[in-house]
């Protein structure tokens, strides 16, 4: 079987890649989408660990998980030689500078998997000194719920990230910058929320439109047609 | 409920023979004694605190000799204490075989305290912590600055007027840890906190010499997630989590020291089912702890197999207690007063198929590395430290045991019914990275021996104690029956009321030992929760430990030691 198979559709379908457009025995193609299907196939993931989550991470690349299946398991702990980094972990304020930097130092084009609650929100440590969400000061592509996730949640946030490549989609700017070094609400303080809401409320009465939340009551309408509905 | 204005029992100072050994050293310096729940609390005179720690190890009636704990406590707003702070010694004597708590009261304005660090070395990074989360001044320290917060933090985030969720961001890290000699010719190199042998969370700096390190500092607090601040805002239930998350190799086991410390402060025992349940899954935590110190630590040496195979045989272990509660790793199966529901009907024949699955593993791990010359060339003879030197610094668990000392609290303070089982205590003689791998390897074996006898004479009957004050009525009973309506509202809505009083809980967990010291004033949330955090002893002589080593060797010694992110930063 020759490298052209690959493309004549045994193996994937090449015409499910961006760019590809396959009749016969001729493909056409881009370089830039030949170019996209090699990188989704050979991911280089960086593990950035710090917490249980890590531990979980090492679940998915042991025996039992195999990450290999998926074409993502040469791990490499250097970011320069990278292009995908899961935060695996809770990350705190003394820690912020040194994710960013390693997020810096890895090459472009790179994704960011942000692994359980804690990267992703903070999770449940709503305090003084944990972030609440990676996405403060890096942006993240995938984000994977859980506390932690288990090994298939983690595997299916690499096969988005393979989606993302495919279609060349890359989160560019931290989607939380501005809420850098807010403190976590939610559990402890609702003011912020109450505000919010009482906010939302007026605006909504404004339209004429009642609180979120608040079902309306369905009036039933009266006359010969509702009687049939009880026969 | 009645609980809650239960009063501690009279002062003891007669019938303790170490407050009266410490009366006759200090005479008016003694101040108080107190005994609550058998715990031995001794409030001396700020100008004392040197004496009364001194006399403790020193004594050789006392011989106080391994350091566990120190920490402070805010008694903010306590109308029955005239000054607010409270710094609190724990430390322990094998030959007594007895925990003592040492007390000395501070005011609000400008408490301070002179150092321990003369008596107890381990006090060191204990007491910068206490100036770090609550601004308590050590007179006399060698380096009082803050360890778990970073150098912009504002305040000392666990006085109780600290808003729990203030944040300070900081924006550069500490470039420089150790102070380099002008004009030396010596390299620095940085190592972590984003290393693979530093697991993501330490950091230290080590000025070399060639391919050896001359001088060496650490960096701690990267992971610090403010457990303990959490917990005065969480009921005793809500807890639970959060312990979970303490040493994540292991999470069953902090979830089961939690539920004795509680259950020690409210005066209640587990059923002996719920016991053995416990223990069978702590024993297979502490296998799962160990696979993940022994994979991991040879993976920094160069080898990847065994890690794959004790992976392997991890993931069999998740298997079991994902089907006693759904969960692999952060399991919240533990419950204050038993366990949160039966265990599947086949569990027995689950544990037996496992006990003979971990068996083959081990031993085919044992043969694989333990004749291996590599590998004993790496280990042996390296990061050694003699049996005095590792109690002063407050090592207890695997590494003091490799150390040569014999002390396991499963034997020494039996809990859970360990006096039951029939096991033996693995001793290494020489204290190095080896020894501290062979007394892993043959626990993991004696564990596999407990567990047995434990799915052997698994005794039936309920999983967690007929008190009212701490289980949950049966379901079915709270659709039909409106006491148990209540009882269900009361204890969701207001969470369990220990009663006010002092207790430390502690545990062998598969690290070290494993203490809670509770202070509770009667109410839903506990006013502290301090853990005696096991990783956070052992890391603080690594600096020391590796000089004169080669870098090659820092990374095998900091691997032998398994230290966890969770539980040193907590």
């Amino acid at each position: 079987m020759g490298i052209l198979d690959i493309f004549r559709g045994k193996l994937t379908d090449p015409t499910a890649c961006a760019g590809v457009h396959a009749g016969g025995d001729i493909v056409t193609t881009t370089v830039d989408a030949v170019v996209r299907w090699g990188r989704k196939s050979s991911i280089w993931p960086m593990p950035f660990g710090t917490a249980c989550c890590a531990i979980e991470f090492m679940a998915m690349t042991a025996s039992h998980y195999d990450i290999a299946r998926f074409g993502a398991e040469v791990l490499r702990f250097s970011p320069r030689q990278a292009d995908l980094m899961f935060v695996a972990g809770t990350i705190v304020d003394k820690e912020g500078p040194v994710l960013k930097t390693i997020y810096d130092q890895m090459p472009d084009p790179k994704w960011v998997v942000s692994m359980g609650v804690c990267a992703s929100s903070g999770g449940f440590y709503r305090s003084y000194h944990v972030m609440q969400g990676i996405d403060e000061i890096i942006p993240v592509d995938v984000y994977v719920p859980g506390c932690p996730p288990s090994p298939e949640s983690l595997i299916a946030a690499v096969m988005k990230i393979q989606e993302r490549i495919t279609k060349g989609e890359q989160a560019k700017r931290p989607q939380g910058e501005h809420r850098l070094g807010a403190p976590g609400d939610g559990a402890i303080d609702r003011r912020y929320r109450r505000a919010f809401w009482a906010k939302d409320d007026a605006e909504r009465a404004r339209q004429g439109l009642p609180p979120r939340g608040v079902v309306p009551l369905r009036v039933l309408p009266t006359g010969p047609d509702s009687e049939s509905h009880h026969g | 409920m009645a609980s809650a204005t239960q009063t501690p029992p009279a002062p003891a100072e007669a019938t303790s023979p170490i407050a009266r050994a410490l009366k006759d050293e200090l005479g008016e310096g003694v101040l108080k004694v107190e005994e609550f729940r058998g715990d031995l609390a001794v409030t001396v005179s700020p100008q004392g605190w040197v004496r009364a720690a001194t006399a403790l190890k020193t004594l050789p009636e006392l011989d106080f000799k391994l350091f566990l704990d120190l920490c402070a406590v805010d008694h903010l707003d306590d109308e029955g204490r005239p000054e607010r702070f409270e710094v609190v010694l724990h430390v322990y004597s094998l030959s007594g075989k007895h925990h003592v708590r040492l007390k000395a009261a501070l005011p609000e304005r400008e408490p301070r305290l002179p150092t321990l660090t003369g008596v107890y070395r381990g006090a060191n990074w204990f007491e910068r912590e206490a100036w770090d989360l609550y601004g308590i001044v050590f007179e006399g320290h060698p380096n009082l600055t803050r360890i778990l917060t970073h150098q912009d933090f504002v305040g000392h985030p666990m006085r109780k007027d600290y808003p729990t969720a203030q944040r300070h961001v900081l924006h550069e890290p500490q470039r420089w840890l150790l102070p380099v000699p002008a004009g030396s010719e010596h390299v620095v190199v940085n190592i972590g906190p984003s290393h693979p042998a530093m697991h993501g969370t330490f950091r230290v700096q080590a000025l070399m010499d060639g391919e050896t390190i001359v001088d060496a500092a650490a960096e701690i607090g990267y992971m610090h997630r403010n457990f303990e601040k959490m917990s005065e805002v969480r009921s005793y239930w809500q807890i639970i989590p959060y312990t979970d998350r303490l040493n994540y190799c292991s999470s069953f086991m902090n979830g089961h020291g939690w539920a004795l410390a509680v259950e020690k402060l409210m005066g209640i025992h587990a059923p002996p089912r719920a016991e053995a349940v416990r223990v069978i899954l702590s024993e297979f935590s502490r296998i799962m702890d160990h696979f993940v110190c022994i994979g991991t630590n040879v993976v920094d040496l160069g080898a990847i197999t065994p890690f794959f195979y004790l992976f392997r045989v991890r993931e069999e272990i998740y298997d079991l207690l994902e089907a006693c509660c759904g969960a692999r790793l952060t399991v919240s199966y533990v419950r204050i007063g038993g366990l949160a529901q039966d265990v599947p009907p086949d569990f027995s024949d689950r544990c037996r198929r496992l006990v003979e699955s971990v068996r083959k593993y081990t031993d085919e791990t044992d043969r694989l590395l333990t004749r291996n010359v590599i590998f004993a060339r790496r280990f042996k003879d390296v990061g050694a430290l003699g049996a005095d030197e590792a109690l002063d610094w407050g090592w207890v668990g695997p590494c003091l045991r490799g150390s040569g000392v014999p002390y396991d609290i499963r034997k020494d303070h039996p809990y859970s019914g360990y006096d039951q089982y029939d096991f033996d205590v693995p001793v290494g003689t020489v204290g190095d990275c080896y020894d501290r791998y062979l007394v892993r390897l043959e626990e993991i074996r004696q564990s596999l021996r407990i567990v047995e006898q434990a799915v052997a004479r698994l005794p039936g009957g309920p999983v967690i104690v007929d008190d009212k004050r701490v289980a949950l009525p049966p379901k079915a009973q709270v659709y039909s029956n409106i006491e148990a309506l209540m009882n269900h509202f009361k204890l969701v809505y207001e969470g369990i009321l220990a009663p006010a009083g002092e207790v430390y809980g502690y545990t062998e967990a598969a690290n070290r030992e494993l203490g809670y010291y509770i202070v509770s004033d009667g109410r839903k949330y506990p006013r502290r929760v301090k853990v005696r955090p096991p990783s956070f002893n052992i890391y603080q002589p690594y600096p020391e430990m590796i000089k004169g080593h080669l870098l090659a060797d820092a990374v095998a010694i900091i691997g032998g030691l398994n230290i966890i992110a969770g539980e040193l930063d907590r």
